[in-house]
């Protein structure tokens, strides 16, 4: 709709700003509350784990820690993936861009599976949402930690439609720029739950 | 969004947005490399249950701290952009310790 | 002078001419002027409502047990025989409280204006992701659309108090109400998403977006505000999110957080709550300081006094007011070492405020003091935000606070603050930045009106609960009239139910006014006020992408009555300094 065809400020810049383009600093300035989100979440665990007057599980007695060390690197290696698919539109790899992007989407799906898989796990053992605070946080904070990764998913399938059709040649690399920054976000965001929940 | 794309695109042609253009790629790879072998190690050090908890809990953390600041340096490109991306990456950071540490208090 | 000065290397903006349809124009909009309005009415509408509640709330405060006038409407699990039951009031108390904050001052001050503005008062075309904007208004309003039919759904609306304090907001078993509290809460967090949206958008335009020029100390004092009201939105919001969730799961999928009895922890709601709770406090006023800073130099004709220190005391604000949370909690129990430390991070508060207050006194100091509608709202928000500000240093203390915990006296100040800040504030903006945004004035006699009539009504309303609530009378208490210590003081309640009618039926005025000069109104010259901010440089209402000319800024935000400027009293941001005419010409 705003489509100025024309230098919009008469030839001048604007100010600086932050000196990187804008939907590049919209994403930052998003992923600064989603901080804050997960430091609700995680937050809680810490708190209610010191509060806890009962025992605390044991790493590996209720999870499975090898499957979901599996699963880290899983996510951990969408995340080379994405950066791979970002560095191959900058530099006008046409090929490597669609792969990529597409590696990405599905080795993020695959995460997923596997989570879904857990879960199907635990709670035919009878190990739910409702099995006192460790539950409740197990299940809060790895679920809205799947549903961010969920999200992710869906926008990396458009991305590799988009990549398909070409919508990232020619040096337009800034849509998979800041879908990165989501998804090395989420990625990391599982680095800290994996230790603190599943480790810990 | 494209039409405002376009728009920033003109109006900023020229300023200090060469950064990401020039930077040359980190070793993804490599990077990858000490990510998957922290996880690791993250994994064998749990399985050593002769040694104190409390030393097992601080390598936890340095190990997942230095893996999340590798993904946030090299990946998410931190290390390559000005420095105010940074500062504004890690704003948010001291009110989450802060909301943390106070509430933890209760428990002293 | 002409009004914008041409800029003779500038390349005009294209005329941009779509043909498109309503829909398209008005209401999946995504042009920043278009969302503010469309973010006016839905605000004013949940005034209404959340001034709707309060009336039946009055009424069964100042006669309790009397059936209520048109009675007969409500359901019999409302008010059997239009006697309005216990249950029923305390949904009331909450959702009053929660459509005020959240849905009428929340959107009043960031909606409306944070939309409106920013662009304009920076010199941008438009925000940085205008589709963005347009999501957050779409998911602003099915949030307020839950909130409000949850009255309907069976157990009625929340009943825990704006606040929902876990466990009885945790437990439909303690409070009767399951579907209402789950509404409540699915309704905040769409506002939240929609909130944090907004505020992503606000601060990546204000950061990038600025005209030429227009540099970080040229700001006017309202993009300030708002910015900086951003940020605590950004960073609070999801915050809330969370501990909402989590109450919602404690409701319906079984988890333990907020159970005591399950080894879950009451007091952890109340502190992720007031973490986010306090700088929501912060949400709702400084934008109100914004605004006031901004009209009272306008309506002075000076420029505001102590600009930097003015930004200096926001930005101050802003950062203490993350770490004040537990003032809200010295009865709840939590460790005592937090108490004193919440205390005095509390009194330094008073601090900025003061120099805020002073700021705005040494701007109207000596100033050409012109008594227009705006600048009548803006002098009253200095005044009753000070009784506001004062009573808020009382309960900072944390033994006074002990005292008045949870009494009238804190329904007093959240009422001096809220109404007598942000809202008169807010009526203040509405009445300045009307002719920009519908291009004719307000009615300037009916607007003088307005203000005097809710001045007075607004004090006889809300001045007698620092009495009542010193004598002990407690908040949310359905009938206040059996208590012997508090029986004497019955008769406050009438005086301040007749004055909350009367104040209700002010409300009037102005929406005849608002509705009446949007379409029968003087037409508005495209700066009124003789303003200097760049809003004023266009025409009014500005067109889709704002500006005939690219702005380029080279002047200070409120520069009124410049010593180099002999023709006039105002110097726009956007002149020319070699066109303007140097003093002794």
């Amino acid at each position: 709709m705003e489509a100025h065809a024309m230098p919009y400020y008469g030839g001048r810049t604007p100010e600086k700003g932050m000196a990187v383009y804008t939907q590049k600093v919209g994403m930052w300035v998003f992923l600064c509350s989603e901080v804050m989100f997960f430091t609700g979440l995680i937050g809680s665990y810490i708190i209610l784990r010191f509060g806890a007057s009962e025992a605390w599980p044991q790493p590996g007695e209720i999870l499975n820690i090898p499957v979901t060390a599996v699963n880290t690197f899983i996510l951990i290696c969408s995340s080379v993936t994405m950066v791979k698919a970002f560095a191959a539109s900058e530099m006008g790899d046409k090929r490597g861009t669609r792969l990529y992007t597409l590696a990405t989407a599905v080795i993020g799906a695959t995460f997923l599976g596997v989570q879904v898989y857990e879960y199907h796990h635990l709670l035919s053992h009878e190990f739910g949402p409702w099995s006192g605070l460790y539950g409740s946080t197990f299940y809060t904070m790895t679920g809205f930690h799947g549903f961010h990764v969920f999200c992710g998913v869906l926008c990396m399938t458009w991305a590799t439609v988009k990549a398909f059709r070409g919508g990232y040649d020619g040096g337009n690399y800034r849509g998979l720029e800041v879908l990165g920054l989501y998804w090395h976000f989420v990625d990391l965001v599982w680095i800290i739950l994996f230790t603190i929940v599943y480790l810990i | 969004m494209e039409s405002t794309e376009t728009l920033h695109e003109t109006a900023r042609a020229g300023t200090a947005e060469a950064h990401t253009g020039n930077h040359a790629h980190p070793r993804y790879l490599l990077v990858w490399l000490w990510l998957a072998v922290l996880t690791a190690a993250e994994v064998s050090v749990v399985a050593f249950t002769a040694l104190p908890k409390s030393w097992v809990v601080t390598a936890l953390l340095i190990m997942a701290i230095w893996k999340a600041l590798l993904v946030a340096l090299y990946f998410m490109h931190l290390r390559f952009e000005p420095p105010r991306v940074a500062v504004l990456a890690a704003s948010p950071l001291p009110l989450a310790v802060l909301l943390v540490m106070v509430v933890l208090q209760e428990y002293r | 002078m002409a009004t914008i000065v041409a800029e003779p290397t500038g390349i005009p903006v294209v005329e941009e001419q779509h043909e498109m349809s309503f829909i398209r124009r008005y209401v999946f909009s995504s042009d920043h002027k278009v969302i503010g309005i469309q973010f006016l009415f839905l605000s004013l509408f949940f005034l209404l409502m959340g001034g709707l509640l309060a009336m039946l709330m009055r009424w069964q405060l100042a006669w309790p047990g009397r059936p209520m006038p048109f009675g007969g409407l409500f359901p019999e699990t409302m008010a059997p025989d239009g006697i309005m039951l216990p249950e029923f009031y305390i949904s009331l108390v909450t959702m009053h409280g929660t459509i005020m904050v959240f849905f009428a001052i929340m959107l009043l001050l960031v909606g409306v204006f944070a939309n409106y503005l920013i662009p304009l008062q920076i010199g941008a075309p438009d925000m940085a992701f205008p589709r963005l904007n347009m999501l957050s208004f779409w998911t602003a309003v099915p949030a307020g659309l839950i909130a409000l039919s949850s009255f309907v759904v069976e157990g009625g609306a929340a009943g825990a108090g704006w606040t929902s304090y876990a466990p009885l907001s945790a437990r439909p078993d303690l409070s009767g109400v399951s579907l209402g509290q789950q509404m409540w809460i699915v309704s905040l967090v769409l506002l939240g998403l929609s909130s944090i949206l907004g505020s992503t958008n606000y601060i990546t335009t204000v950061i990038n977006m600025r005209a030429p020029g227009m540099t970080w100390t040229r700001m006017p004092l309202t993009v300030w505000a708002l910015f900086i009201t951003a940020i605590l939105g950004l960073l609070a919001m999801p915050v809330l999110s969370g501990a909402l969730i989590m109450l919602l799961f404690d409701q319906t999928i079984g988890t333990h957080f907020f159970l005591p009895e399950s080894g879950g922890q009451p007091l952890l709601w109340q502190h992720l709550f007031w973490f986010f709770g306090h700088p929501e406090v912060y949400i709702l006023i400084l934008p109100a300081m914004g605004f006031v800073s901004e009209i009272l130099a306008s309506g002075s004709r000076k420029p505001v006094f102590g600009y930097k220190a003015m930004v200096g005391a926001i930005v101050a604000i802003a950062f203490l007011g993350f770490i004040v949370w537990g003032h809200h909690m010295f009865q709840s129990g939590m460790n005592p070492l937090l108490g004193t430390s919440f205390m005095v991070s509390t009194l330094v508060i008073a601090v900025p405020s003061a120099i805020k207050t002073f700021n705005w006194m040494g701007t109207m100091w000596r100033g050409n003091l012109h008594f227009h509608t705006p600048m009548l709202f803006a002098v009253g928000f200095v005044m009753l935000f000070v009784i506001g500000g004062l009573s808020g240093i009382f309960m900072a203390s944390a033994p006074f606070d002990i005292f008045i915990h949870d009494t009238y006296f804190i329904v007093a100040h959240i009422h001096y603050v809220l109404f007598g800040g942000a809202l008169f504030a807010i009526f203040a903006a509405i009445y300045y930045w009307f002719p920009k945004m519908f291009g004719r004035m307000m009615n300037e006699r009916w607007g003088k009106i307005h203000f005097a009539l809710t001045f007075i009504f607004f004090n006889l309303a809300f001045f007698p609960m620092h009495t009542q609530g010193l004598a002990g009378m407690m908040r949310r208490l359905y009938d206040t009239s059996g208590y012997t210590h508090t029986a004497d003081l019955q008769w406050t309640h009438l005086l301040i139910t007749i004055s909350a009618f009367a104040l209700f039926a002010t409300g009037a005025i102005f929406a005849i006014n608002f509705f009446g000069s949007m379409f029968r109104g003087e037409k508005a010259p495209p700066n009124p006020w003789n303003a200097t901010s760049l809003e004023w440089q266009t025409p009014s209402p500005p067109k889709h992408g704002n500006w005939e000319q690219a702005p380029v800024v080279y002047h200070g935000p409120h520069e009124y009555s410049h010593p180099d400027v002999t023709d006039k009293d105002w110097l726009a941001q956007n002149e020319r300094p070699d066109i303007v005419s140097p003093a002794g010409h």
